[in-house]
């Protein structure tokens, strides 16, 4: 436990070297909100979306926990393409200590950096039950370690800096535009009609829209919205999956290279 | 000045363009899901209210698309000039038998040419979807389009010279890159924008990007009538291209002498 602790904390102070990363991310966020949420306000039909910028703060929460999440893919790929990795390896520790807690410190940097847009939500929405708030930091904690684990998995799967931003745009665009996060999932029932029907099922089961409309589901009190555990479980299973065959990938992999 | 040495600076560009295939794949992965997945989608939830303004939002988010990916490109340039900084690529360049002048206004049109170059198949696919009403206005609005690809250029040179650091330049292009594009009729009608925030509508009416970007639907028919008249809008992209095409000209070689980028 002591050895994960060492690398959270390892992680966690490279983290905050982006701090100017990150601001600039927190500024890209806010103006998603506070500009394009509030024009699509006056825009979206009220028959779909009631207030879509109501709809979209919750969005906002899982869209800044993936970019954050997601930036240990970035610091891992450069330490590959840098050789870094052997240091790493070298160190008093097991491979799959290691690699567990480079799993978690990308899960709970996702958390912090998303904390802000969490704490805006409750302003502009409001503020949650006890109980509502530990489901949502528990659904959030899991998706973010899921992120991780998909980011770590494709930083140690690709030799270059660019194939690794490639893949990773393809993996957002995917998850994002067929999730719950921009629109509601009912919207996207159109892609069906357009010949794109497995990309509707993908939406439905798409852990970023399951952690969207759970937040959701707490913070709108509409009755389109509402909690099944069964969302939880499908970002569980996420989680579960990918922080697995990141734990694997990062452990196997950095000894081949 | 030599024209063809200014000619073989653009093509160095252009050349060095080529390689970044991998994030050019991404912004055609990028251009294809915003208009396949994004456009759809938001269309069926916003098509009601853009009716009643006499809208198809599809279209218009599609030209609006076109125009965030020319704008995106074209600052494509900045990042070259810091890797060039970074791996002393510039002492070489500064050997070479070019003049300052030849050498830095060659970047300008290079970082233009090579955006409109790299929009262009994909402008014959909007094209395809968007149809074209009258091929002279379709005209107009490319030229519109030229002169808003080699200001943003110039504009991106003029902040790679002006900035030390690689890691601020690229944070400063996204917050720019957040409120350029958000504040601008690219995404959505000034008409919502002033139902929005009155402010946004105003600062929108000063957004180089909103101008072109009303040009190229003008252009193709997706509006019929623009807000202000094609004059305008290419008077004010004209100024946008030559304001910083020559202070980036301006900056960037006074940046080459002494060693100020080191």
């Amino acid at each position: 436990m002591k050895a994960i602790l060492h690398v959270i904390e390892y992680d966690f102070r490279n983290f905050f070297r982006y701090r100017w990363f990150i601001v600039g991310l927190i500024a890209m966020n806010l103006a998603d909100l506070f500009i394009s949420a509030v024009v699509f306000t006056q825009m979206a039909s009220t028959s779909i979306v009631v207030n879509y910028f109501r709809f979209f703060a919750p969005g906002l929460a899982v869209v800044g926990l993936f970019a954050s999440a997601f930036m240990i893919g970035r610091e891992i790929n450069m330490e590959v393409r840098r050789e870094i990795h052997h240091y790493m390896l070298s160190l008093p520790m097991t491979r799959t200590e290691l690699a567990i807690g480079r799993v978690l410190a990308g899960g709970l940097r996702g958390m912090l950096y998303m904390t802000p847009l969490l704490i805006t939500n409750f302003i502009v929405l409001h503020l949650p039950t006890l109980p509502q708030l530990l489901l949502i930091l528990l659904t959030l904690l899991l998706l973010a370690i899921g992120i991780s684990g998909v980011s770590i998995s494709i930083a140690v799967s690709t030799t270059s800096f660019e194939k690794f931003v490639t893949a990773r745009g393809v993996v957002y665009y995917m998850l994002f535009f067929c999730s719950s996060v921009f629109y509601p999932l009912s919207v996207i029932q159109v892609l069906a009609t357009k010949g794109l029907g497995p990309l509707v099922t993908f939406a439905q089961i798409n852990p970023l829209t399951n952690g969207s409309d759970l937040i959701r589901s707490f913070l709108l009190d509409s009755p389109e919205y509402v909690f099944s555990p069964l969302m939880l479980l499908n970002v569980a299973v996420f989680s579960c999956i990918f922080a697995l065959l990141a734990t694997f990938a990062y452990a196997k992999i950095l000894q081949r290279h | 000045m030599g024209l063809k040495k200014l000619g073989l600076v653009v093509e160095r560009d252009f050349r060095m363009f080529i390689q970044y295939k991998f994030m050019l794949v991404m912004r055609g992965i990028w251009f294809v899901s915003q208009v396949a997945l994004f456009g759809l989608v938001v269309n069926r939830m916003v098509q009601e209210s853009a009716a009643a303004v006499g809208i198809n939002y599809f279209n218009y988010y599609v030209a609006g698309v076109t125009i965030i990916t020319l704008y995106s490109t074209a600052m494509f340039i900045g990042y070259d000039i810091f890797e060039e900084a970074e791996h002393g690529v510039f002492e070489y360049l500064l050997t070479l038998p070019v003049s300052r002048r030849e050498l830095v206004l060659g970047r300008s049109i290079g970082g233009g040419l090579r955006s409109f170059i790299y929009v262009g198949p994909l402008l014959v696919v909007v094209l395809f979807i968007l149809g074209v009403s009258n091929p002279l206005y379709l005209l107009i609005a490319l030229a519109s389009m030229f002169l808003f690809a080699f200001g943003v250029s110039g504009m991106s040179i003029t902040l790679a010279v002006a900035m030390k650091s690689g890691d601020k330049y690229d944070i400063l292009i996204g917050v720019l890159d957040a409120l350029i594009v958000r504040l601008s009729t690219t995404m959505y009608p000034t008409v919502y924008m002033q139902r929005a925030t009155p402010a946004f509508a105003t600062i929108a009416n000063f957004n180089p990007l909103t101008y072109v970007a009303d040009m190229f639907r003008w252009g193709t028919g997706v509006e019929g009538a623009l807000k202000f008249s094609p004059f305008t809008a290419v008077l004010a992209l004209f100024i946008f291209f030559f304001a910083f095409t020559f202070v980036g000209v301006v900056f960037y070689e006074r940046r080459l002498e002494g060693g100020s980028w080191q």
